[in-house]
Order: structure tokens, then C-alpha cells, then sequence
């Protein structure tokens, strides 16, 4: 039975995390009786000191599939330091022997799926450094509005779409030799213009919540004179 | 003119000793007082994601640690130069973390970008000149091409340069830029 180990790296601990929701989707289309499933968050391993074991897990897997938010245009640095970590203290050992398929699976809040391609790029340079074969990545524009609104109407085709990228990677891990697939690329449908309108009054909302005027989101902490 | 020297102290390479000593000393020639703040794990944590900086604390990161001290001495110097390990074609985990939190500098609202991405727009009216030198022992071209897109493909206020061998084409390069606080360019 093949060993898939599934990465989530939101760095959020009490807040549902959209990462983990789209790796669990994925998760579930993934035969249980063909592979194992193993399940690593990233921030609970960090802060139940965890790491070494979970390091173990990851050398041992024979298909990875990495989900995390995007932050400031590539991975979070919660996810940067498990890798970097991972790959000094594992790679450099010679521990690594397996070839093993890795798929990235990437959401911004952002409604362009393609703002997150250079985050896909690194999760293929850190295979190509572990000897790994990248295949593909998922790239999600608008993560957060895709999970939170996933059983409106507007939002089917996205979610279709979802599933058909999560069932490529379901396919995909079961074959040999087979050919490359393109990156999926998958954005909510929705005007642009209310997405950022609803977007903003959403941070409104939440800072009044905190005590807080609409004006005080806009304070110079730094520089009050500007 | 005051300028902000941003390392990561997991990386003290001899590489990394050769650009330091270099681009200081490029500093101090053009009339720079020079703040270097060396970040490691110990004294900067990862961004958690709790948005704290845009809707509890606006502009200032909720998280006390050394990031305080960086976005107070970032927002009020006239360059900031990152010297960042290149690892897997982007940031160091100590030099990412200190860019993500970055982002109480930014508003949370969304703007689009005249390529039509979308970005956050900048809290402030002026930035110093930012500029990020990427340094390893055996980098790819492939990484160094990934480490200059993950910024300039989304940031075009940001100049990132490649160590190459020596430092002389830094500095040659740093030579001809203008430096001096900026408005921020989407």
C-alpha cells in the first residue's frame, strides 16, 4: 500500500483553516484501499514540538500533497521553515532514497489563481532539491470566498472544477509513466469590482467587532506625521 | 540618510561576511548610517495569520518581538537592504518570516495593479527604497530566476539583485540606483 502524506500549513490555529479544508476535499478522493493517509499540520507540529517525528513521516512518504495559503506572493514562513529544516536535516543526511510524486495544492485571497504560480515554483524547486518529482500544482484564486460561500449558486462551477482538480491528482498518483499534466488553475466567478467591495467591508466589520471606527484602519503608526 | 541592513543569522556565510562588509561600506561612502538587524528564530517568530495588524492594532503587528523594532526603523529610514540565503528560489524561513510581517504596512483593502492583478494598497504615503540581495553557495539559474520573479512579478517597488561570485557587480549595480524614500508603485 502506497504512503500519501498530506501537508497542511495554514499558520492559523483557532480559525478554520481554508488550506486544510481543500486537503481534506482532496483527501477524500484519494482510494483507501490503495493508499494510506497520513496527515501533518504544520503549525501543530511546530507547537507540540512534533517536528522529528513528523519529519520521519514525511521522508517516508511515497506521495506528498502540500496545502497552504499564500503570504506576501510565495509560502508562508511557518511552511519555509519545515521545509528548510526538513531538507538540512534529512536531505543533506542521505536519508532521502524514494522517488516520490509531490502536487501543491495553493489558495490566495486574491481573486487571481495565478498570483500564486511562484509559490507552486518553489514547492518544484524543493522537490527537484530532495530528488522528488514535482507534478502538478492547483492554483485557487479567492480561497477564502470558494469555502466560505461553496454551497451557493454562483459557485458550482468553481466547485466542480474544484473537484475535477482534486480527482486529477487521485488519478494522477496511481499511474506510472504517465504524462505530465498542466498546472489547474481555478478563480471564483464573480465580479471583480464587488469582490473587492464586499472584501473591504468584510475588514470593516470585523475591526468595529474590535472597538474599533472604520477611519482607525487606516492609522500611520510609524509616521504620524504623513 | 539613515539605512536598514536586514540578515538572516542562520546563514553568516563567507558569502555572506564579503556582501555585508561590502555594501556597508558602499553605505557609509554614500554619507549612510547603518542599522543591521540580524533576525533568526529565537528573535523573530512566523506570521500567524490573525490579521490583528489591519483590524485590532492598525499598522503595528500584535505579535512583541524583534518585528517591532524592524517596521519602526523600516517605516523611517530612507533603504532597506535584505541580504536573503536563496532556499528552494525564495527567502530564507527567517528572511520570509520578516516579510510577511511586513504586512502592517499595507491596508487591507484591494486595489488592482495596471497589469490587472490585485494587491493591497500601501498604508503609507512614502517607503525607503527597498532592495533584496539574494546570496547561496550553489544556486541554480532556475532558483535565481524563481527568486527574482516571486518578488518582481508582484512588486515593482522593490529592487532584487543576484550575488554573483564577487561582490563588485552589487555594488556597481547599487551604484547607479537612486535612493531615498518613495511613493509605493503598485
Amino acid at each position: 500500500m502506497k504512503n500519501v502524506v498530506f501537508v497542511s500549513a495554514s499558520p492559523k490555529i483557532n480559525e478554520q483553516s481554508v488550506s486544510k479544508e481543500f486537503l481534506e476535499m482532496a483527501a477524500s478522493l484519494i482510494n483507501a484501499t490503495e493508499f494510506s493517509k497520513t496527515f501533518i499540520d504544520v503549525r501543530k507540529s511546530i507547537s507540540a514540538h512534533k517536528l522529528s517525528e513528523d519529519f520521519e513521516t514525511f521522508s517516508k512518504a511515497e506521495v506528498i500533497i502540500i496545502s497552504f495559503p499564500l503570504y506576501y506572493f510565495c509560502m508562508p514562513g511557518i511552511l519555509t521553515r519545515f521545509l528548510e529544516d526538513y531538507y538540512h536535516s534529512h536531505t543533506i543526511s542521505g536519508n532521502i532514497s524514494n522517488k516520490v510524486k509531490v502536487y501543491a495544492i495553493v489558495n490566495c485571497g486574491f481573486p487571481e489563481p495565478e498570483t500564486n504560480l511562484e509559490a507552486v515554483r518553489v514547492i518544484k524547486s524543493f522537490s527537484r532539491h530532495i530528488k522528488a518529482e514535482f507534478r502538478f500544482g492547483v492554483l485557487i484564486g479567492g480561497g477564502p470566498m470558494m469555502f466560505a460561500a461553496k454551497n451557493a449558486p454562483f459557485m458550482k462551477k468553481a466547485v466542480q472544477k474544484l473537484n475535477n482538480a482534486f480527482l486529477s491528482i487521485a488519478e494522477d498518483i496511481q499511474q506510472e509513466n504517465f504524462a505530465k499534466p498542466d498546472h489547474i488553475y481555478i478563480g471564483v466567478n464573480f465580479p471583480k469590482r464587488l469582490y473587492f467591495f464586499m472584501g473591504g467591508r468584510g475588514w470593516i466589520t470585523s475591526a468595529r467587532k474590535n472597538g474599533l471606527q472604520k477611519k482607525d484602519l487606516y492609522k500611520k503608526p510609524y509616521r504620524l506625521n504623513e | 540618510m539613515k539605512a536598514l541592513l536586514i540578515s538572516d543569522k542562520q546563514y553568516l556565510t563567507k558569502t555572506y561576511q564579503s556582501l555585508k562588509n561590502s555594501i556597508e561600506l558602499f553605505l557609509k561612502t554614500k554619507g549612510f548610517g547603518t542599522e543591521i538587524m540580524e533576525v533568526g528564530a529565537e528573535n523573530l517568530t512566523f506570521c500567524k495569520g490573525c490579521f490583528g495588524c489591519w483590524i485590532k492594532k492598525p499598522g503595528e503587528c500584535v505579535i512583541n518581538d524583534m518585528m517591532t523594532q524592524i517596521n519602526q526603523s523600516f517605516m523611517n529610514c530612507d533603504v532597506v537592504i535584505y541580504l536573503s540565503p536563496i532556499i528552494f528560489g525564495q527567502f530564507s524561513a527567517n528572511i520570509k518570516n520578516t516579510v510577511d510581517r511586513s504586512l502592517p504596512n499595507m491596508l487591507p483593502f484591494f486595489v488592482k495593479r495596471p497589469d490587472g492583478s490585485t494587491t493591497h494598497p500601501p498604508r503609507y504615503n512614502t517607503y525607503p527604497k527597498q532592495i533584496i540581495v539574494g546570496y547561496g553557495e550553489t544556486v541554480s539559474d532556475e532558483d535565481k530566476q524563481l527568486f527574482i520573479d516571486v518578488t518582481k512579478k508582484h512588486r515593482r517597488n522593490i529592487e532584487v539583485l543576484i550575488y554573483q561570485e564577487t561582490s563588485e557587480t552589487i555594488i556597481k549595480t547599487l551604484n547607479t540606483m537612486e535612493f531615498g524614500r518613495m511613493s509605493d508603485i503598485l
